[in-house]
């Protein structure tokens, strides 16, 4: 089954690669005159203090180096582009205008509205942690999230362990338990971390805990496969 | 059943000391009784006349696929038992009169709330559905374009866009099947990717019913079935609803 789905990932082409921004504001030093990388991932004023306050810790910690900012993208980069375009098959795959049209999906929304969310990696260790703030357009039950934008931000920190570590992955398999409904508009983190790779397969997983690490709200595991740039079907 | 379902979740919690927050499931009412038939239910949710927009209808971002598939449901409806369900921006204005169980329901002062899946509303850019159902097989099926805004590798879907689909209708399905109110479990296969614009077809089911419990499971493939594009599986937990307290 995994031969050939592997077979079928590669013609169709590669789902993740690093994202380098396009529009890259300038690097900031702070104090301690280590240059730390940001991007779209800054503060704005829809984030509630439990963010900011998270944040803030993460950011002291990015200063000794141990762990970095992941940077996030409003638009598709041309370097994400050009990485998919070597896994082509025969046809064109998109047209012009709607590269223009195309967001990339956590990046969709006004401020405060949708997914307001920073990573950060710690590559010794491994893990990936996601501040996530879910705004009233990701609603599900009444006053909670709904279970798939939960499941997005999941796929997405998993997601970045696995591309860390392999380069250009796809989402094979997503498993999420749901402990508890997540309140909207509440902060909450995403701890994932690569447990094991065998070849080219990356099994990572994860948990979404409350900003004080009390609740526990869900718990995930997946599968990401490597795609093979040296092997391409045309 | 209940008590139950909340020491199995406290098993299940990595540690104890993660479960201080107070029980949120609520108690089972030993007047009330789980059975309030689908018929009911769909009727309580497709309301014959209502002012609310539903966005579950044709518009020009459609493709041709998605256009024609849905006029063969269409169809299907006026003979076969099936039943297109309507859409509303909120889930909200689709249990209105109803609210969660005390002890779940929270207080909101959100009077812009969106259902996840109406959250863009620039036809075609963002989650174009549809979601078909028929009470006695207990099954839907869901017409799904995933429009340029939900974009994740270019030109194609974000994975986290069909997991959302796929809640979705797991939720609607789970619902009017036999009140299944909260997502316990998704457990989803990825095997090929969705191009942004074209059509995926969401063929769900439900497996069984038991201890409180449905299990759910989805196909979702091209429409001329040749591509799969991922299988899932899901649990629900039941959960009545109440009617609405005068203060709102």
């Amino acid at each position: 089954m995994l031969r050939s789905c592997a077979k079928r990932l590669r013609a169709l082409g590669s789902l993740r690669g690093p994202l380098p921004c396009e529009r890259r504001p300038a690097l900031r030093s702070f104090s301690s005159k280590k240059v730390v990388y940001k991007d779209f991932s800054i503060p704005n004023p829809s984030w509630s203090k439990d963010i900011r306050l998270l944040f803030d810790e993460f950011m002291k910690k990015c200063e000794d180096g141990s762990w970095k900012c992941f940077p996030s993208c409003k638009y598709g980069s041309i370097q994400r582009t050009q990485d998919f375009k070597m896994f082509h098959l025969d046809r064109e795959l998109t047209k012009e205008d709607l590269r223009t049209q195309t967001r990339l999906f956590t990046s969709s929304f006004e401020e405060g509205l949708g997914f307001e969310y920073v990573i950060f990696c710690n590559d010794v260790e491994k893990r990936t942690v996601c501040l996530f703030q879910g705004g009233p357009y990701l609603e599900g039950m009444p006053g909670f999230l709904h279970g798939g934008a939960i499941a997005t931000m999941i796929d997405t920190t998993l997601g970045v362990s696995a591309v860390i570590a392999g380069g250009t992955v796809m989402t094979a398999n997503l498993n999420i338990n749901f402990k508890r409904p997540i309140p909207l508009c509440s902060v909450v983190v995403i701890n994932t971390q690569l447990d094991k790779v065998e070849g080219r397969k990356f099994f990572v997983s994860g948990n979404v805990q409350s900003a004080d690490e009390k609740t526990l709200y869900s718990e995930a595991t997946s599968l990401f496969i490597k795609l093979d740039p040296d092997k391409s079907l045309t | 059943m209940i008590q139950r379902a909340f020491q199995v979740v406290a098993r299940c919690g990595q540690q104890g000391a993660l479960l201080r927050a107070p029980c949120i499931l609520p108690r089972l009412n030993p007047a009330s009784a789980f059975g309030s038939s689908t018929d009911s239910l769909v009727s309580r949710f497709c309301p014959e006349t209502t002012d609310l927009k539903d966005y579950a209808l044709p518009n020009a971002s459609w493709c041709p696929d998605m256009l024609s598939l849905y006029q063969e449901y269409l169809e299907k409806t006026k003979s076969d038992g099936w039943i297109k369900l309507p859409s509303f921006k909120s889930n909200r204005e689709h249990i209105q009169g109803l609210q969660l169980p005390s002890g779940l329901a929270v207080a909101s002062d959100k009077d812009d709330c969106r259902i996840f899946t109406r959250c863009i509303q620039v036809e075609g850019r963002g989650y174009e559905y549809v979601i078909f159902f028929h009470p006695s097989k207990k099954k839907s099926v869901c017409l799904f374009q995933p429009g340029p805004y939900l974009e994740g590798p270019p030109g194609f879907a974000h994975g986290g866009s069909l997991a959302a689909m796929m809640d979705e209708t797991f939720s609607k399905t789970a619902y009017l099947a036999g009140e299944g109110l909260l997502t316990l479990s998704l457990n989803i296969r990825f095997k090929n990717l969705i191009p942004v614009g074209s059509l995926a077809v969401l063929n769900v089911d439900v497996e069984k019913i038991e201890d409180q419990k449905l299990y759910i499971s989805c196909v979702t493939q091209s429409r001329d079935e040749q591509t799969v594009y991922a299988k899932s599986s899901g649990i629900f937990l039941q959960l009545q609803l109440e009617k609405e307290s005068s203060q709102q």
